[in-house]
C-alpha cells in the first residue's frame, strides 16, 4: 500500500471520528450530569435524521441548515421530555436500573412512532454534494464528510466555550464533579440536569441530522451508533468531553486500520474488545490515564 | 365428537393424547375439569376449521424492519386465496367438496423468537393444514425448526440461505431459490458478456460479502461457476464486511489495491447505499458492478441518484418478464392493492399460496403428511417465476433461475439476462 492510501485512509479515519466525536458527546452531558446512559440516544439520532430530512424534501431546507434548526428544536424536546419523563427517575450518583428500563422503553415508543409515521422504507438525502469529493493533490476529501467534520469541531468548541465561560457551563462541570456540593454552593441542580439533558438531546438530534447526510437510514436507524458511543464514552472516561474526542478518534483509527491487517468483518469484534480493554485496564479511560500521570512539584 | 368429524377430528385426538389427558390417571377430577374446559375448545376448533375451511397460516413481519417486504407477500398471499376462493374453492376428494381457504394471519414484528413462536401457534393451536411466510433469512431460519417438530408443512416465501434447506427437514419447502444460484448467475451473466465479446477474458474480480449465510452463498455460487469455466474470470480479493458497517472506506481502499476490473458485492440496501456512496467518493472504475440482488430499488435510486447507473442485480423476479400470467398477476395486484408490484416479494408468496393449493387438491385430504407427500411432486406449470414452471427441488428449495437486471439512466430497469427474457441489451463495460 502507497503512502498515498495511508494518507488517504487517515483522512477517512479522521472524518469518521468527527462523526463518532458528535454522536457520542450529547451522551456524555447527560451522563456526567445526571448519571443516567441515554438508551432512547439512538431513537433521537433517528428523529434527528428524519426532522433534516423532512425539512429538505418538504420545504426544500439544505440539510446543514437543517442540522442547525435541529439543535434548538430538540432542545426543547430534551427539555420536555425531561420534566415528563426523566425528572420521575429518583436521583443517583451510579446508573440505575429505572433509568435504564425507562429509556430503554423510550427508545422503543420512538421506534415504532418512527414507523407509524414514516413506515419502514430506506430513506436518505441527496444534494449534489453527496457524492463530491474535494481533490487536493493525491488525497481525497469526501465533501459531504467535510462539512459534517467540520460541524462536528464547530460543535464540539462551542460546547467546550459554553462549558467553561457561562454560568451554566460551569454549573454542569460542578455537578459532574460532585452534585451534592454543587447543590451545598447554591447550583438549582433541577434546573440544571433539565437543560443539561435538553443539550445532551440537541446534540443527538444534530448528530441524527448530520449522519443522515451521510447513510440511509429508517427507524431502525441508530443501533450501531448507539453501541459506538457507548465504546466512545468509556474509552474518554465517561464524564470527560476531551476524553470523548480522543476515545472517538481512537475507535476511528483503530476501525480503519485494523482492516489492514485483519478482515472487514472483525470491525465490530475490534470496538468491543476496546471495549473490555478499556474497561479492564483504563476503567477512567483516557482521561483517567492523563489525571494519572505524575506531577512535578 | 372426535369420531364424527373425521381425520381432523384424530388429530385433534392425538393432540389431546400429547397433553398427557388419556394418561393422567393421577389426576384429580376437578383439574381434569379444567384442563378438559381449556383444551377442548381449541381442538374443536381447529375440527370445525378443518371440515368447513381450510385453514392456512401466515406468519409474516407487517410491522418492525422486515414489515415492507412482509406486507408485499402478504398481500400476494390474500390475492392467491381470493382467487382461490372466488373458483369456488379447493377440491378435498376425501371430503366431496370444495372448501374455501381461510387465512390465519399473524404478525412477528421482524421478530426471530416471535416469530417462531406464533408458527408453532398457528401449527398447534389454530390447527392450519400448512404455514406460509418466513421474510427474510433470519426470521424463516428461526421458523425452520417447527415444521418437522409438528410435522406440518411450511412454505417459506422469503429465504433463501442453503442452511435451512440443508438440515435434512421433511416438511420444509421454499419458493426462493437459493443464493448460491443467485451468485452462479451473476458470474454466468458475465460470462455470457465474454462470449458476446462485450467483455475480455481473464478479468479479475474483487468481491465483497455481507458476513451472513447469505454472503457466504452468494460468493459461492460465483466461485462454483469460475471453477466450472476456467480461464473466464479469476478472484483477485474476496472479503467479508459486517452488516450495518457505519464506515466501508478501509473495505474499499483494499478493494481498489486489488486493481480488479469488476466489483462484486452482495449487500442489503442500507450497507448497499452506504458503501456504493463512499465508492463513489473513492473515484474507482469497474467495468461491471453489482450488488447481489440489490440495484433496482426506488429507494436506492432516491438515495444514489444517477451513481446506481448501470448497476446490475439478480433477482428472483420482474414484472417484466414477458409472460402472460405476469402481466395477469400485475393487474390482478393493481387491482387488489392499488398499486403495482414493487420487486419480487408478491409474486414468490403468490407462489406459494398456488402451490400449497395444488397439492392440497391432488392429496385429496388435509392430512399434513399427504400434502407433505404432493408438495414434493408439485409442478406449477403457469408459475410467474423465470422458466414459468415451480416444483420443489429434493430439499425442498425451487431452483427457478435467476433473472440479471440492469439500471439504466431516467430510472429504466431492463431484465438483460437470460436472454429469452430480456428486454433489453446488458451495457457493458460500464460508460465512465
Amino acid at each position: 500500500m502507497s503512502a498515498t492510501d495511508l494518507l488517504n485512509l487517515l483522512i477517512a479515519a479522521l472524518l469518521l471520528a468527527g462523526v463518532y466525536a458528535v454522536m457520542s458527546v450529547g451522551m456524555t452531558i447527560i451522563y456526567g450530569v445526571m448519571k443516567i446512559v441515554n438508551l432512547a440516544h439512538a431513537g433521537f439520532l433517528m428523529l434527528g435524521a428524519y426532522f433534516v430530512y423532512e425539512l429538505y424534501t418538504r420545504l426544500g431546507i439544505d440539510p446543514l441548515l437543517g442540522v442547525f434548526l435541529a439543535f434548538p428544536v430538540f432542545f426543547f424536546i430534551g427539555m420536555a421530555v425531561h420534566r415528563i419523563l426523566v425528572r420521575r427517575i429518583p436521583t443517583s450518583d451510579q446508573p440505575t436500573l429505572t433509568s435504564l428500563l425507562l429509556l430503554f422503553g423510550l427508545w422503543l415508543v420512538l421506534q415504532n412512532l418512527g414507523y407509524l409515521v414514516w413506515g419502514n422504507s430506506d430513506r436518505a438525502i441527496l444534494t449534489p454534494r453527496t457524492l463530491e469529493v474535494l481533490e487536493v493533490g493525491p488525497m481525497g476529501f469526501p465533501t459531504v464528510r467535510l462539512v459534517v467534520f467540520a460541524v462536528a469541531l464547530g460543535a464540539l468548541a462551542g460546547l467546550e466555550f459554553v462549558l467553561h465561560k457561562t454560568w451554566f457551563g460551569r454549573a454542569v462541570r460542578a455537578l459532574m464533579q460532585n452534585s451534592d456540593a454543587g447543590r451545598i454552593v447554591g447550583i438549582n441542580v433541577d434546573r440544571t440536569a433539565r437543560v443539561a439533558f435538553g443539550v445532551g438531546i440537541a446534540f443527538s438530534g444534530a448528530a441524527g441530522g448530520l449522519l443522515a447526510m451521510l447513510y440511509s437510514f429508517s427507524p431502525d436507524f441508530g443501533g450501531p451508533f448507539l453501541l459506538r458511543a457507548f465504546v466512545i464514552i468509556v474509552l474518554g472516561g465517561l464524564e470527560s468531553f476531551a476524553g470523548v474526542a480522543v476515545g472517538s478518534l481512537i475507535l476511528a483509527l483503530v476501525e480503519t486500520f485494523s482492516i489492514l491487517a485483519l478482515p472487514a468483518s472483525y470491525q465490530p469484534a475490534i470496538a468491543f474488545s476496546l471495549l473490555v480493554v478499556a474497561l479492564v485496564a483504563l476503567p477512567g479511560g483516557v482521561a483517567g490515564l492523563w489525571n494519572r500521570r505524575p506531577r512535578l512539584a | 365428537m372426535f369420531r364424527r368429524n373425521g381425520v381432523a377430528g384424530e388429530r385433534a385426538l392425538a393432540n389431546c393424547a400429547k397433553c398427557n389427558l388419556r394418561k393422567s390417571n393421577s389426576l384429580s377430577r376437578p383439574w381434569i375439569l379444567l384442563l378438559l374446559t381449556l383444551v377442548l375448545p381449541g381442538c374443536g376448533k381447529g375440527n370445525k376449521a378443518g371440515t368447513n375451511e381450510i385453514a392456512v397460516g401466515v406468519v409474516l413481519p407487517i410491522t418492525g424492519r422486515e414489515a415492507k417486504p412482509g406486507q408485499f407477500q402478504r398481500e400476494g398471499i390474500e390475492l392467491a386465496i381470493q382467487q382461490i376462493n372466488q373458483n369456488g374453492g379447493i377440491l378435498v376428494r376425501d371430503l366431496d367438496k370444495k372448501l374455501p381457504v381461510k387465512e390465519v394471519f399473524y404478525d412477528d414484528g421482524s421478530d426471530q423468537a416471535k416469530s417462531a413462536g406464533l408458527v408453532e401457534r398457528a401449527m398447534t393451536s389454530d390447527n392450519v393444514v400448512a404455514v406460509l411466510g418466513g421474510y427474510s433469512t433470519a426470521l424463516g431460519e428461526a421458523e425452520s425448526v417447527m415444521p418437522d417438530r409438528y410435522q406440518t408443512p411450511w412454505i417459506t416465501t422469503g429465504a433463501a440461505a442453503s442452511t435451512i434447506f440443508s438440515r435434512g427437514y421433511q416438511y420444509i419447502f421454499g419458493t426462493l431459490s437459493p443464493t448460491d444460484l443467485l451468485g452462479y448467475t451473476t458470474a454466468e451473466f458475465l460470462g455470457s458478456l465474454v462470449d458476446h465479446g462485450q467483455l475480455q477474458k481473464g478479468l479479475k474480480l474483487a468481491l465483497a460479502l455481507e458476513n451472513t449465510d447469505h454472503g457466504v452463498d452468494y460468493g459461492k455460487g460465483i466461485g462454483k461457476w469460475i471453477e466450472e469455466h476456467p480461464g473466464y474470470f479469476a478472484v483477485a480479493f474476496s472479503e467479508k464486511f459486517d452488516l450495518g458497517s457505519t464506515d466501508f472506506s478501509g473495505l474499499l481502499q483494499k478493494v481498489k489495491n486489488a486493481r480488479a476490473d469488476i466489483f462484486l458485492a452482495d449487500a442489503h440496501l442500507q450497507d448497499y447505499i452506504t458503501m456504493h456512496r463512499q465508492y463513489m467518493q473513492t473515484g474507482m472504475y469497474h467495468e461491471m458492478i453489482s450488488y447481489g440482488a440489490r440495484g433496482p430499488e426506488s429507494d436506492a435510486r432516491k438515495a444514489l441518484g444517477d451513481a446506481t447507473n448501470y448497476i446490475f442485480a439478480g433477482i428472483w423476479w420482474s414484472v417484466k418478464l414477458p409472460y402472460p400470467q405476469v402481466k395477469k398477476f400485475a393487474a390482478d395486484y393493481q387491482a387488489s392493492v392499488g398499486r403495482p408490484p414493487d420487486s419480487w416479494y408478491p409474486a414468490t408468496a403468490y407462489d406459494a399460496m398456488r402451490a400449497l393449493g395444488t397439492a392440497i387438491e391432488q392429496a385429496g385430504s388435509l392430512n399434513k403428511t399427504a400434502i407433505r407427500d404432493h408438495l414434493r411432486t408439485v409442478e406449477l406449470k403457469d408459475s410467474l417465476l423465470p422458466g414459468q414452471v415451480l416444483r420443489f427441488g429434493q430439499n425442498g428449495q425451487i431452483h427457478t433461475p435467476f433473472v440479471i437486471v440492469q439500471n439504466e439512466p431516467q430510472d429504466k430497469v431492463d431484465i438483460v439476462y437470460p436472454l429469452d427474457a430480456a428486454t433489453g441489451e446488458a451495457i457493458a463495460p460500464k460508460p465512465r
